[in-house]
């Protein structure tokens, strides 16, 4: 039981990592500075709650807020690019809050221990959960509170005014800024909203790992978290969902395979992209499901 | 002189001759983009996986560096062609985030197989010149840096004369420009790109091989370093430029072995980022690029 209670749990902080990608992709935009954002809330909220002694809520919602504002600024030098190259400048920013975390040293005394970020040992004894003795079913539920929160939260963005803006300046920016969308305004905006949802997400993941060290916030973790909603589909929030479902299924399903699960894995990525490009939930199956839906309300056909 | 400026043209050079490979990995990166208008994220690995078969050839053979290189130029075009027919050919023409995704996926897979098959233990490389140094005034020329230096200037030269002086070059360049006009022109769209692929491989090839013996050995840990100096480069450059790939290639290694210099290893990476973000954000086009932000 507990093994799927921490399955859950893992499957909580990719759904979050893959929805701060998802939101910045329906700008357009190819975001791997998600990583980055991830790790700056993971030590923020480690920080907090480990050597300030701040209770647990606010220490995540620091690490939100860390994210957020990295997003905001990352936001404007990155509006200048576009495309492709802002792909590579954002890798570059992950990179280099990579490396500042490897150079960081602020550590100190709490009872007999010595905690907080050393260097390339990494940050350690982010024990709250431990000491306030939760169970594995209330980690759970507090990390899905804020995976429910953050799905209704876009998927409400994405039925309402906003979405259509977001959704415009992904589709095409010169028609968008044309009928007056601001450009600045949706772009920014959506790296604000990546980065504070990344921030969270690194905030609940240092609670739950206890250590986290720089190496695990590299460009790998920035790829899946553009590859959760790319796989998935963007066509709705469903689309990260359902890409976290397919990697995680691949990941946690395929373990008897052993070490050629990961061969498997680029195999499979490179498949699904030639049979299903725009995703596994692309914006046509949306549309398909929605008038699926939406055909019994319709009035019957009332003769010629 | 005083010493610090010695060692300070000491690193110039070491960092010019080291860039000479970055430009040729830059290189790669940027004919994707000028041809297709899409990323490869997959050439890195490219160049990577060459030089791995090349060594093998080598331990089963003990043959002669040239043969090592040689197969090391074969099996990188080779594996540029199934990158272009696995993640590119059947894909959308005008959404360049399939591709990139596919690419992705492919960095993976090669990394995968490369690591399989060593144990993911770094191996030697052979290395043509030893340790032999060439000493110019008060300075010290590596060998193996500057025969890189010279086989990448070779292979540019090759190069410009494929782009200006044939037909398929004529043809690669019409493509880059205006891909729906090359096709009303009778230009075999598939076959131009499949080229353009096999062709860069093959420079990976000679990246690879050439990086492999001045390093000294080849480890799987190098792919994503080499993909990301290789982007870097491209970007310094103008993505799309092959000229501008070549600069950048240069710069950035002199860049990072001052860095190396002054600031220590731990540092260095962070100085080269730093400076990449630097450039997008004040001249997104890079030094020679045509297109501002792409």
């Amino acid at each position: 039981m507990e093994f799927y209670q921490s399955l859950l749990t893992l499957f909580g902080f990719r759904i979050l990592l893959g929805l701060s990608a998802y939101v910045v992709i329906l700008t357009g935009q190819i975001s791997m500075a998600q990583a980055g954002f991830y790790a700056a809330g993971a030590y923020a909220a480690g920080a907090a709650s480990a050597m300030w002694g701040w209770p647990l809520l606010p220490s995540i919602l620091l690490g939100g807020l860390v994210g957020g504002v990295l997003g905001f600024l990352v936001g404007f030098p990155a509006l200048r690019v576009r495309g492709l190259f802002l792909v590579i400048a954002t890798l570059a920013f992950t990179e280099i809050v990579r490396m500042a975390f490897l150079n960081l040293k602020y550590t100190i005394r709490v009872g007999e221990r010595t905690i907080g970020p050393a260097g390339a040992e990494g940050f350690r004894g982010i024990t709250y959960y431990y000491q306030h003795g939760w169970a594995p079913w209330h980690i759970l539920l507090f990390t899905w509170a804020f995976v429910l929160a953050a799905l209704l939260a876009f998927w409400a963005i994405d039925r309402s005014r906003a979405g259509a803006v977001l959704r415009a300046v992904g589709e095409d920016e010169l028609a968008a800024a044309s009928v007056g969308i601001n450009l600045t305004g949706a772009k920014v905006a959506a790296m604000t909203a990546g980065g504070l949802v990344a921030g969270l997400a690194g905030g609940l993941y240092a609670h739950y790992a206890t250590y986290v060290s720089q190496e695990d916030f590299g460009a790998l973790l920035a790829a899946f978290a553009i590859a959760y909603p790319l796989v998935g589909g963007t066509g709705s929030v469903l689309g990260p969902v359902a890409g976290v479902l397919f990697f995680s299924l691949l990941i946690d399903g395929l373990r008897f395979l052993g070490d050629w699960r990961n061969l498997l894995f680029g195999a499979l990525i490179i498949l699904m992209m030639n049979l299903r490009p725009h995703g596994i939930v692309d914006v046509g199956l949306v549309r398909r499901a929605a008038r699926l839906l939406r055909a019994p309300r319709r009035p019957a056909h009332a003769g010629p | 002189m005083t010493d610090l400026a010695l060692d300070i043209v000491q690193q110039i050079l070491n960092g010019f001759l080291f860039g000479s490979s970055y430009a040729l990995v830059g290189i790669g990166f940027t004919m994707i983009f000028g041809v297709m208008d899409k990323l490869n994220l997959a050439f890195g690995v490219t160049a990577l996986g060459g030089a791995y078969v090349a060594l093998g050839v080598f331990h089963l053979s003990r043959g002669p560096f040239v043969l090592v290189f040689l197969t090391a130029v074969v099996a990188s075009g080779l594996i540029g062609l199934v990158v272009e027919v696995t993640c590119f050919r059947w894909m959308p023409r005008d959404y360049p985030l399939a591709p990139l995704m596919a690419t992705m996926g492919m960095l993976f897979f090669i990394d995968e197989v490369v690591s399989h098959a060593t144990h993911g233990r770094p191996m030697a490389f052979p290395a043509p010149m030893g340790t032999a140094m060439l000493e110019v005034g008060p300075w010290l020329l590596r060998g193996d840096l500057g025969f890189m230096f010279l086989v990448a200037l070779a292979v540019m030269g090759l190069l410009w004369l494929l782009v200006y002086r044939t037909r398929l070059g004529l043809a690669t360049r019409a493509v880059s420009q205006q891909p729906v006009a090359a096709q009303l022109c009778g230009i075999a769209l598939r076959r131009v790109n499949a080229s353009v692929f096999v062709l860069t491989g093959m420079i990976g090839g000679v990246a690879g091989a050439l990086i492999g013996s001045a390093v000294g050995n080849l480890s799987p840990l190098l792919s994503l370093p080499l993909t990301v100096k290789g982007l870097v480069t491209a970007v310094l450059g103008g993505l799309g430029s092959i000229p501008g790939a070549i600069v950048g290639g240069l710069l950035l290694g002199v860049v990072e072995y001052q860095a190396l210099y002054f600031f220590g290893i731990g540092y260095r990476d962070m100085i080269t980022y730093l400076m990449l973000f630097a450039f997008l954000v004040f001249r997104p086009g890079g030094l020679l690029g045509q297109r501002a932000g792409g």
